[in-house]
């Protein structure tokens, strides 16, 4: 007990705890699952909040993460410079909106900008394209996967612009039964 | 060129990283309130009103809502903590000042919270077989999953169904009721002592186990037991009630509960190919086969999908799968009156040879028992294959196999009921026929009960031959006719020939049937587990090397699993349960056992010797289906419980209820005698029918009422789902046409249409600014169409007087109108000229970079070329300056100023129609997109020949007077439009045209400066990319008087060649760049022209000066824009 001390200050995880839908033991398990990842980088001091970064190859080969095609991309979208480094801030982010209690709205807003492979803040019909690609591992042939793209945006595409907004993709999803159900990560 | 491109893509990506985190803060604060804005507006209101609680307070509450929901905001963890270490220190600043009470009431809160977090985690790690359920859906699909989750749910209902009997009926009876042998009733008689544990006995639940608190006789008919005087028959009667009651309402919650989950998806199914994509990835999936598998389900899905959507457009015949569909529903039907038949003969030959024969072969005991679950294992499997004549939709197919499967297991589980039902009215018959005269019954019972039982289809055999023990041959006889069990049959009772009179327990009998049924379903379960599946697979597995053919792809394969087929069965268990509940108050713990075991020997088979189904179809949690068919059957199952309940009188020597005339009295007994006499009273009143009609009469109403809404809101609900698609198809339309009319537009060789829908194009912007100055709306259409420009320019000529001013209303309308930055130009407008110079840095700059912001990664193609424009800018400005002070100095400020502001404002157009373009693209392939990127890439060589030919003379010719410029500028814009309708033909919308205007002045310019440079042109560019700003400047003043020098006049002849021959070169080079120079030409030179006339000579001080004024405006300005982005 004494050791976790160390680590956060009780402010620290009391800004956690509100800031996230972990509990203090999940914080901390969490930190520890993030230092192991590359125990010589991350100090087990984070009272003087150090500017620790681990690289994406660190944080995609976690278990959790290893075999999800979009891995890359959560990690893109939940570091801070968008190129899937993250910090334990980062980390920490990552798994609470993918943790069971986030709410389906914020699920919604970060599944968004997983599948915005281009940062637009539109799922256009490439990103649509990649995102089918990478979920069927190239398994559909082109007309298949751009017949299912079009179908996509014809259904989801409430403003006609050709591409999926925010709120259409919200519209969409929140309607989806299994969502909830599929878009989180225990951890 | 490589290395312009180069360049210009690593501005481009600049920008849009640039723009990305602009973009990303601005989505961010329109999702949820901003902090920093929070923080400012609590600043501001801390300093108004700190002193007026009710703010305070308000203000408390507010920070306090961040802070309790910031977990659900989407800002990075870094901005969540700032904002969350704002709002508690404003709480914890002026919390003291609020009474404490209301602080004691936020920590009470909080702490509630946190228990009810904790409560909740703690619940969660007892949701039991989650990893095994997920680890089945992850390999076979929520189809499958989607049995186990039911199970599981089952699973739930029978523990709670447990826990209510165990808890009100089963432990207070071995408590505190009479203990065993204590009562006759509780005493196995002792005839059978003796066989009381032989396994035989056992096995048919007779002896111990028959007198245990498993069955309802051995419950004691004592009013209250125990010292505190528990009432163990009400009790045991209102949790018979409360076992259906709680079914129904979890049964109904569940489903009003999934059907309102679905409910949003039911109605529009279209969002198929959607849910598919985007909810596909099970992101639990945490191992590679999984994964793997997860991979091939969704190919699969997808083209499942995909196939579907192509069926839906293929027209079938109709005709003929009506035909189909009828031909199959009569097999089904006629195959299901078989079965009926064939049972029912079965049971006639029986009993006829039970009647004949005095020693039966073990194939005629068992006779019947073989052939119904002969039947119940071929009939599935025959209705599989008429399905497939039907050619339903698969998802249809499964629900009709599953109805006929569910008519045939009830069909199956009624000729019990009945046959017991039957056999409960012969016990009470003899039970009256006891009491008067023991040996006559023997005679009465038979033709008492035969004929009854003739009717129905099944049959009681052996009541004639063996009179004397009717009850309990007959037990074991209509055991075998359902159970199929060759074991049970009458093993036990024979050797007694007396009738005991605690033998007539119907209630218990009734029980143990069930329970046997429950027995042997589970070991014929098992069995077919065993060698369905596990067998078979071992068997396919390792022999499928030696045998003549593929074993693993032919005949027998491995199992599938049959999720219908299960689900049902699950059902069919269910409804024992349900209807043996209230005779055996052991059924659901028994059951509990069962579906445990069920649970892990179905998942260890599925996992280790089935294959997926081929078709995943998901008839997963959303779905009611299973859901309708357990209700379904738990209404059919109480029935009979009911009718029992209400019908017959319960047995006299056993059980709670003895001596009772029904078994519902002992409500109304209690009632009378427990209760004080008003209540009884009350009760009466209630019960009457004054009481009771009425209230049927409401509920009637009310279900009428509630129908009827639900009739109206359904109607509605379509009528806005039918609007909505309307709607969309209209937009549709709209957007086709929209987009039509642009290619014919951009085909057409009219140059009208094209000017009408520049305009139209322009016309918002041209609204915008027209509150804020009259003059500058003459000004502001001038760009679209020549004739307007004219006007603005003699305007702007008329006031120019003193030459700064005159430079004013030429660049300030601009600014205005183009409303994106309004802010620069008013300061600009009381500076002199040189102001305007400085102005246009600024505003070139962040005009561009607006658009940068502003449009999407596609386009940057055409926006690079604004940023190298602005860059490159500079250079030409020196030339036109040198230009100008020997001409008209006020030219070159002015033409800058003004460039930047109609470049500017041409951009937003841009932006606007690329805007609307996009979205009248939407709808129509993505090459519209395309096209139109092309065509500004084509279309712009083509214009920049013919105007370049043209620009040349005026540009060199006129300088001196103002009026001249204004002739001059008639003339041109005369001339400009003779020659747009060629030019223009392949125009299209103004702003791809305007694009240019920078470049067109950097065309005009460069040349002045010097021809190297441009000839160079695209390298040139490349160099002024890399300075920064600033740069420019300096630049700038040093060339005010070293540019001097060049005398003009000489320049332009040659200019002039150089000009076209650098527009052909630059063709050549690259269409991008080069079409930058060159479109727009024609406009360009009116505005250099003009702003000579506005201007005075520019001093070079001045320029100096405004170019510190430029660097602040450029500072501020960004930030505006920014704002105006957001």
């Amino acid at each position: 007990m004494g050791n976790k001390q160390t680590i956060f200050t009780p402010e620290q995880l009391d800004a956690y705890q509100d800031c996230t839908f972990f509990t203090r033991k999940e914080i901390l398990r969490l930190f520890y699952r993030y230092r192991d990842l590359a125990p010589q980088l991350v100090p087990l001091d984070y009272t003087d909040k150090p500017d620790v970064t681990l690289p994406y190859e660190l944080i995609g080969s976690m278990p959790e993460l290893k075999d999800n095609p979009f891995r890359q991309r959560i990690a893109e979208v939940f570091s801070e410079d968008g190129e899937g480094n993250m910090t334990l801030d980062d980390f920490l982010d990552m798994f609470s909106v993918l943790s069971e209690m986030a709410p389906r709205d914020l699920k919604a807003y970060y599944a968004f900008k997983i599948y915005d492979f281009n940062n637009d803040d539109y799922i256009c019909k490439s990103d649509l394209e990649k995102t089918v690609n990478k979920l069927t591992r190239n398994e559909l042939t082109p007309e298949e996967v751009s017949l299912a793209c079009d179908k996509v945006i014809d259904e989801a595409d409430l403003d006609n612009d050709g591409k999926l907004s925010l709120e259409d993709f919200q519209h969409m999803i929140i309607r989806a039964p299994d969502f909830l159900s599929t878009f989180h990560i225990r951890i | 060129m490589a290395a312009v491109t180069g360049s210009a893509a690593v501005k481009s990506a600049k920008s849009c990283k640039k723009y990305r985190t602009v973009k990303r803060r601005a989505s961010i604060y329109t999702y949820q309130e901003p902090p920093h804005s929070n923080s400012d507006n609590d600043n501001g209101e801390e300093k108004a009103d700190s002193h007026d609680p009710e703010q305070i307070f308000q203000n408390i509450q507010y920070q306090k809502e961040i802070m309790s929901n910031i977990r659900c905001r989407p800002w990075p963890m870094r901005q969540k903590l700032r904002a969350l270490r704002q709002a508690k220190e404003i709480v914890l600043k002026y919390e003291g000042r609020l009474t404490r009470t209301r602080g004691y009431q936020a920590a009470g809160a909080e702490l509630w919270r946190k228990f009810i977090r904790l409560a909740y985690n703690f619940v969660v790690i007892f949701i039991p077989w989650e990893m095994r359920i997920k680890k089945i859906e992850s390999h076979f699909g929520s189809g499958v999953a989607s049995y186990f989750i039911f199970l599981r749910w089952l699973f739930g209902i029978n523990i709670v169904l447990t826990i209510m009997t165990g808890a009100f009926v089963v432990l207070p009876e071995l408590l505190a009721g009479a203990p065993f042998g204590s009562t006759v009733s509780k005493t196995i008689p002792k005839e059978h002592i003796a066989s009381a544990q032989d396994l035989d006995t056992i096995w048919s639940l007779g002896g111990y186990l028959q007198y245990s608190v498993l069955f309802y006789g051995y419950y004691g008919r004592d009013r209250k037991i125990g010292k505190a005087g528990y009432r163990l028959p009400l009790a045991y009667f209102l949790v018979g009630m409360a076992v259906f009651a709680y079914s129904f309402i979890i049964l109904l919650k569940k489903m009003a509960k999934n059907s309102r989950m679905s409910l949003a998806s039911a109605s529009d199914e279209n969002y198929t190919f959607c849910w598919r994509l985007f909810c596909a990835w099970d992101y639990l999936i945490g191992n590679p086969e999984a994964a793997e598998s997860k991979a091939a389900a969704i190919v699969n899905s997808i083209r499942e999908a995909i196939l579907e959507e192509q069926e839906k457009k293929k027209s079938k015949n109709l005709a003929v799968t009506i035909s189909l569909r009828i031909i199959a529903n009569i097999l089904v039907l006629l195959s299901l009156a078989g079965s009926i038949y064939i049972i029912y003969f079965v049971v006639d030959r029986s009993q006829r040879l039970e009647r004949t024969k005095k020693e039966l072969t073990l194939w005629e005991k068992n006779e019947v028992s073989v052939v119904v679950s002969l039947i119940t294992m071929i009939a599935p499997s025959a209705f599989e294959l008429v399905a497939a004549l039907e050619m339903y939709h698969p998802r249809t197919t499964l629900r009709f196999q599953l109805a006929r499967v569910l008519v045939l297991y009830l069909g199956n589980l009624y000729s019990l009921i009945i046959a017991l039902l039957d056999k409960v009215d012969s016990m009470s018959v003899t039970d009256s026929e006891v009491n008067y005269d023991a040996s006559n019954s023997t005679t009465y019972l038979p033709t008492k009960t035969l004929p009854e039982e003739k009717n129905l289809s099944t049959t009681i055999p052996d009541v004639q031959i063996k009179r004397n023990s009717t009850v309990t041959l007959e037990d074991s006889r209509t055991q075998n006719l359902t159970v199929s069990d060759s074991l049970v049959n009458k093993t036990v009772f024979f050797d007694y020939n007396t009738q005991n009179p605690q033998d007539q327990c119907w209630e218990t009998y009734v029980g143990q049937e069930m329970l046997k049924l429950s027995i042997i379903d589970m070991i014929f379960t098992v069995a077919s587990i065993l060698l369905i599946d596990f067998f078979r697979g071992l068997f396919v597995r390792y022999l499928s090397d030696c045998w003549c053919w593929d074993l693993e792809s032919k005949f027998p394969e491995y199992g599938e699993f049959k999720i219908a087929e299960n689900v049902l069965h699950l059902v069919y268990n269910q409804g024992m349960i349900w209807m043996g509940a209230f005779f055996s108050p052991c059924l659901p713990a028994f059951n509990v056992l069962k579906l445990i075991g069920l649970m892990y020997l179905r998942s260890w088979a599925v996992l280790t010797c089935n294959v997926p189904h081929q078709q995943v179809f998901r008839a997963s949690r959303s779905n009611n289906f299973y859901l309708a068919m357990l209700l379904f059957m738990l209404f059919l199952c109480m029935l009979p419980t009911i009718f029992a309940i209400a019908r017959y009188k319960p047995s006299l020597n056993c059980g709670p209820f003895s001596g009772q005339e029904k078994i519902y009295d002992i409500v109304s007994e209690t009632i009378q005698n427990d209760f004080p006499a008003w209540f009884n009273t009350v009760i009466t009143y209630i019960s009457s029918p004054v009481v009771v009609l009425p209230a049927l009469l409401l509920l009637f109403m009310l279900i009428y009422y509630l129908q009827s809404i639900a009739r109206s809101l359904k109607f509605t609900n379509n009528q806005l789902r039918m609007k909505i698609q309307t709607e969309r198809t209209e937009d549709k339309k709209k957007v086709v046409q929209m987009a039509a009319a642009r290619i014919q537009n951009l085909d057409g060789n009219d140059k009208r249409p094209e000017q009408e829908s520049d305009i139209i194009s322009q016309e918002s912007s041209v609204r915008s600014s027209t509150p804020r100055k009259n003059g500058s709306v003459l000004n502001f259409e001038s760009p679209v169409s020549k004739s307007t420009r004219i006007q603005t320019i003699s305007q702007s000529v008329a006031q120019t007087v003193p030459s700064a001013d005159a430079a004013r209303p030429v660049n300030t309308t601009p600014t205005t109108s183009t409303s994106l930055t309004p802010a620069p130009s008013v300061p600009s407008v009381q500076k002199p000229r040189s102001d305007h110079i400085t102005n246009r840095y600024p505003s070139v700059v962040h005009g561009s970079a607006g658009d940068l912001c502003k449009t999407k990664p596609y386009t940057p193609v055409t926006f690079k070329k604004h940023v190298e424009d602005v860059h490159s800018e500079p250079l030409f400005r020196k030339g036109i300056r040198q230009v100008n002070p020997d001409a008209l100095g006020a030219g070159a400020p002015v033409f800058v100023g003004r460039r930047p502001h109609a470049t500017r404002y041409f951009l937003v157009n841009e932006h606007e129609s690329r805007k609307k373009l996009l979205r009248s693209t939407s709808r129509l392939p993505k090459h519209f997109r395309m096209d139109e990127a092309g065509d500004i890439i084509e279309l712009y060589p083509r214009n920049v020949r013919r105007y370049v030919v043209r620009t040349p003379h005026r540009m060199y010719s006129p300088h001196p007077s103002e009026e001249e410029d204004d002739e001059e500028d008639l003339r041109r814009d005369l001339m400009s439009r003779t020659h747009r309708p060629r030019s223009l033909s392949d125009l299209r919308p103004a702003p791809r045209f305007y694009i240019g205007e920078h470049a067109d002045g950097h065309v005009l310019m460069g040349k002045d400066i010097a021809k190297v440079h441009y000839k160079s042109w695209d390298d040139g560019f490349e160099l002024d990319l890399d300075r920064p700003p600033y740069a420019y400047k300096k630049v700038h003043l040093k060339n005010v008087e070293v540019d001097q020098h060049y005398p003009e006049q000489r320049v332009k002849p040659k200019s002039k060649q150089k000009l076209e021959q650098s527009l052909t070169e630059s063709d050549s080079v690259s269409i991008e760049s080069s079409s930058d120079p060159q479109n727009s030409g024609n406009d360009q030179y009116i505005q250099v022209i003009h702003s000579k006339e506005k201007y005075l000579k520019p001093g070079a001080k001045l320029t100096k000066k405004k170019s510190k004024n430029s660097i602040d405006l450029s500072v501020s300005e960004p930030n505006d824009l920014v704002c105006s982005n957001v």
